[in-house]
């Protein structure tokens, strides 16, 4: 985060305490979801968007018990079934901002279909993906993206089956935006969140998430020591899907961080639904006795 | 001869489909009322189909099983179906290869039926046509032996093919060249001309119900008998501007649907069993964070795939027991177009104002099947919403969404209309929406929810008898059954049997105190549903503690007849 941001972070106290929670928070001490929520409330502040702003959809796990420690309307569904929700909510009123949460047992297990079509829909929203390498919520088995020779509740042994790659599966569909971050940078995660939320289609945020409880592999110094700027990189050009390919296809022992694609041509869903082009109107502001009688005409 | 049914048979794909259309269309511009019903099996070509029209000057709802005249286009249907015509019926066929017919030929002369016999294929060649023409000499042919004026099906027929007009003069030579060859030999009463209805399916009802009451999005995953609504809806979605989308699953058609309610639009979904199946866990979250929601389910006989293109009265216990957890919901069955029109408008009222999920059952009887019936009223049927508007937003507070102290319907408005915002959660919450584990919490939300159970049920309108009163036998129903029980009423009349029928449309909350009343006031009170276990029956007899004298069911794909009930009625 530049320093400048920083600065006016400062002066935007009323505007960043507009989402603070009076619950008691129930993440563990060193749960990876604080650093989260203080970015997302951050970006959000910097982006001037308030309560009546934004509509936030939780899947169920860790990160959606924060479901009521962020003030404002939020809405948490089902396990596994967030991004359905979270269309649903955008596409009758897209003057709200809609952001969704879910971990990665919930994105790459329970609902894989909903990532895929949300992504190929390109629906505007922003997708935080907690990754936290496991199911914390249910206390800690293996997801499909916990590494090998991991130990997890409810796995013999360790886990023996390769996890998948989540940016590459996300880039192969055809995704506008694709980035990642770390919880434990909350200045550049607040980056990235905020041109997630100015993105015209579908942001996929991944966020690397340590899990001190049950994730002790790859606890916050792990991550810390081996995530870097992609910026950094000589000549990286975000709107090259090859480069991207390559960036998180190389799984070695840096995790480079940071927006790693865009693509800034592709209409988002609603521009692709031409029966209703020149509409100006939501779909909320339209409901009102609809005169069917030219279809009466043609029984 | 006041009712007759027609029954046209051949090769789905074959033509079949157009010698209904052009049929039922001529019949309706007569102003006959008509009930038309398309029997196929689950392929787009080859196997048995049938066309099954009945009509009559009085106003008629359902198939009355006896078929007066049939119709074969081909031997495998011939084969497959020619036992359905009645003794005394007449047949009319162009099968020119008769020994290969000899045994069904034998069978009708047996039974005293008629046969009406054209060489359908060398006519149609005969005036310059091709063989796939046979279907039209049929037409013609059929025509003459009703007897009816050959204006009104030569209109059709100019009607149906007035964009291709080399085909047209063909058609009409064929048709003419059919009509010509036979004679006159049913003396039919026909109507006097009123007000032309319309002819319409259930599921064209229920996509213009949605139009016409501010429906703006509609959410679905194709599922027979369901589909069509999804066609009709993308059909006029240029006109209409309604968002209508395919998902990838049931999954996201119902979550779809959820978030566009929350956020204050019309929206819903509609599948069959399976697909509802897959939606149930959505209909419990609805539930708890008490969001409008409104599943149109389509019946056909389960379990497993079942008989996809059939019809049942089978998921009427999913709809009212499934989702995980207690909550208030409400169950709605419709029967003809015009309920379909309707209730599905009031299912929108009751989800909104009662802010609770609302499953309108529909079946492939209705949803397919083509029915006369009145213009639809417009603007009859408010637009209730339950949204706090206006200046009123000024003045709320988050913990009105879910206030306990209010009479169990606490106050709902679209996310970002107002300052006060609240969580809609999933989990036990307290009066904001914010999580609670807390015992006296969770039993006050619980108790609040559930309140809107008596409140929907003092809401619902009362349940309607039809026929008279003092009636020899009785019958409660639900769903299509009241077609055939409109009929039915008629029918036994005729023959000396007074009959009468308790119609539900609302089946949960169920008003018991009506059925009750019914079965104070009736001597034999029988139950009549389309399933194996008699879903509705047990849980009339499970709310009231009364018992049917007696219960006709009928559970192979096929719908209630009016003989079925007039059989049943003479103990047969
Ligand atoms: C249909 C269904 N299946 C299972 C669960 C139990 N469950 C709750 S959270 C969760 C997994 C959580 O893991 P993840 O999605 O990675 O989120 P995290 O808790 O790690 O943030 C499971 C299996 C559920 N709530 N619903």
């Amino acid at each position: 985060m530049e320093n400048k941001d920083v600065k006016k972070l400062g002066e935007l106290s009323k505007e960043y305490m507009q989402f603070e929670t009076p619950e008691v928070f129930t993440w563990c001490g060193d749960c990876g979801n604080y650093g989260i929520q203080n970015a997302l409330k951050r970006a959000l502040a910097l982006e001037g968007l308030g309560r009546q702003d934004v509509v936030f959809c939780y899947d169920v796990g860790c990160n959606g018990n924060g479901s009521d420690k962020i003030e404002g309307y939020t809405i948490h569904g089902l396990h596994g079934r967030v991004l359905s929700l979270a269309a649903g909510c955008k596409l009758a009123n897209t003057k709200q901002k809609v952001i969704a949460a879910a971990g990665d047992g919930a994105t790459f297990s329970e609902g894989p279909q909903h990532l895929i079509h949300a992504v190929r829909n390109n629906y505007p929203m922003v997708f935080i993906f907690h990754n936290n390498e496991n199911y914390g919520l249910t206390t800690g088995q293996a997801s499909a993206l916990s590494p090998c020779g991991s130990h997890r509740n409810g796995t013999p042994g360790e886990v023996t089956i390769p996890p998948l790659n989540p940016l590459q599966f996300v880039l192969s569909l055809g995704a506008t935006f694709v980035a990642r971050a770390f919880s434990g940078e909350v200045s550049n995660l607040t980056e990235v969140l905020r041109d997630a939320i100015n993105h015209d289609g579908f942001a996929f945020v991944e966020v690397l998430q340590a899990c001190p409880t049950y994730n002790k592999e790859t606890p916050d110094e792990w991550y810390a020591a081996r995530v870097k700027d992609v910026r950094e990189l000589a000549n990286y050009d975000r709107a090259d899907i090859w480069q991207a390919r390559k960036l998180v296809e190389d799984v070695g022992d840096d995790f480079y961080l940071g927006i790693l694609y865009e693509d800034k041509n592709r209409v988002s869903f609603m521009g692709t639904q031409k029966y209703r082009d020149g509409v100006s109107t939501e779909l909320v502001e339209e409901v009102k006795h609809y005169d069917i009688s030219e279809f009466l005409k043609d029984l | 001869m006041s009712r007759i049914s027609l029954k046209i048979i051949g090769q789905s794909g074959a033509g079949l489909l157009s010698v209904g259309e052009i049929v039922t269309q001529a019949l309706v511009e007569m102003g006959f009322d008509v009930v038309a019903d398309r029997e196929y099996p689950s392929l787009i070509k080859g196997g048995h189909s049938c066309f099954v029209i009945d009509f009559s000057k009085e106003d008629i709802f359902a198939l009355c099983g006896n078929v007066d005249v049939m119709v074969a286009i081909d031997k495998p249907s011939m084969e497959a179906y020619y036992k359905d015509l009645k003794d005394g019926g007449i047949f009319i066929h162009g099968y020119e290869r008769q020994f290969g017919i000899k045994k069904i030929l034998e069978d009708m002369e047996a039974r005293g039926c008629k046969t009406v016999y054209v060489p359908t294929r060398e006519t149609a060649i005969s005036v310059g046509g091709n063989i796939l023409m046979q279907n039209i000499v049929l037409v013609g042919m059929l025509w003459k032996v009703l007897g009816f004026d050959y204006k009104f099906v030569q209109e059709q027929v100019e009607k149906k093919f007035a964009s291709k007009p080399k085909l047209l003069e063909l058609d009409l030579r064929c048709l003419k060249a059919g009509f010509d060859a036979v004679s006159e030999m049913l003396e039919i009463e026909t109507p006097e001309k009123g007000e032309k209805k319309i002819l319409i399916d259930g599921n064209h009802a229920i996509a213009l119900g949605a139009v016409h009451c501010g429906v703006r999005a509609f959410y679905a995953y194709p599922m027979s008998p369901s589909s069509s609504i999804l066609s009709h809806l993308a059909n006029m979605a240029s006109k209409t501007k309604m968002l209508v989308k395919q998902a990838e699953d049931e999954m996201t058609a119902v979550q779809m649907a959820i978030g566009s309610m929350y956020m204050g639009t019309r929206a819903f979904t509609a599948t069959s069993g399976g697909g509802f199946d897959l939606m149930t866990e959505s209909l419990s979250l609805a539930g708890i964070i008490e969001n409008p929601l409104v599943i149109v389910v389509a019946q056909r006989p389960g379990p497993g795939t079942g008989l996809p293109t059939w019809t049942l009265q089978g998921d009427l216990n999913i709809a009212m027991y499934s989702g995980h957890g207690e909550f208030p919901r409400v169950v709605i069955g419709v029967s003809e177009p015009t309920d379909c029109f309707e209730l599905i408008q009031h299912a929108f009222n009751l989800a909104e104002v009662y802010q609770t999920p609302v499953i309108l059952l529909t079946e492939k009887v209705i949803c397919e099947s083509k029915y006369t019936v009145e213009r639809f009223k417009q603007n009859s049927i408010k637009i209730e919403r339950g949204l706090v508007e206006g200046d009123d937003l000024l003045n709320l507070k988050g913990e009105d969404r879910y206030s306990v102290s209010s009479n169990g319907v606490s106050q709902r408005w679209m996310p970002g209309s107002s300052e006060a915002y609240y969580f809609a959660n999933g989990d036990e919450h307290w009066e904001r929406g914010e999580l609670t584990e807390d015992a006296e919490k969770a039993k006050a939300m619980q108790e609040k929810r559930m309140k809107k159970v008596g409140l929907i049920k003092d809401a619902l309108p009362e349940p309607i008898v039809y026929g008279e009163k003092d009636a020899d036998i009785s019958f409660i129903g639900w769903g299509s059954s009241k077609n055939v029980m409109n009929d039915v009423v008629l029918e036994a009349a005729k023959q000396g049997v007074k009959v009468n029928y308790l119609h539900y449309s609302y089946v949960m909350p169920l008003k018991e105190e009506a059925a009750i009343k019914f079965f104070k006031e009736n001597k034999k009170v029988c139950l009549i549903e389309n399933n194996f276990t008699g879903q509705f029956g047990n849980f009339i007899e499970a709310e009231t503690g009364l018992k049917f004298a007696d219960r006709l069911l009928k559970y192979d794909g096929r719908p209630f007849f009016v003989n079925d009930v007039l059989n049943f009625i003479h103990g047969k």
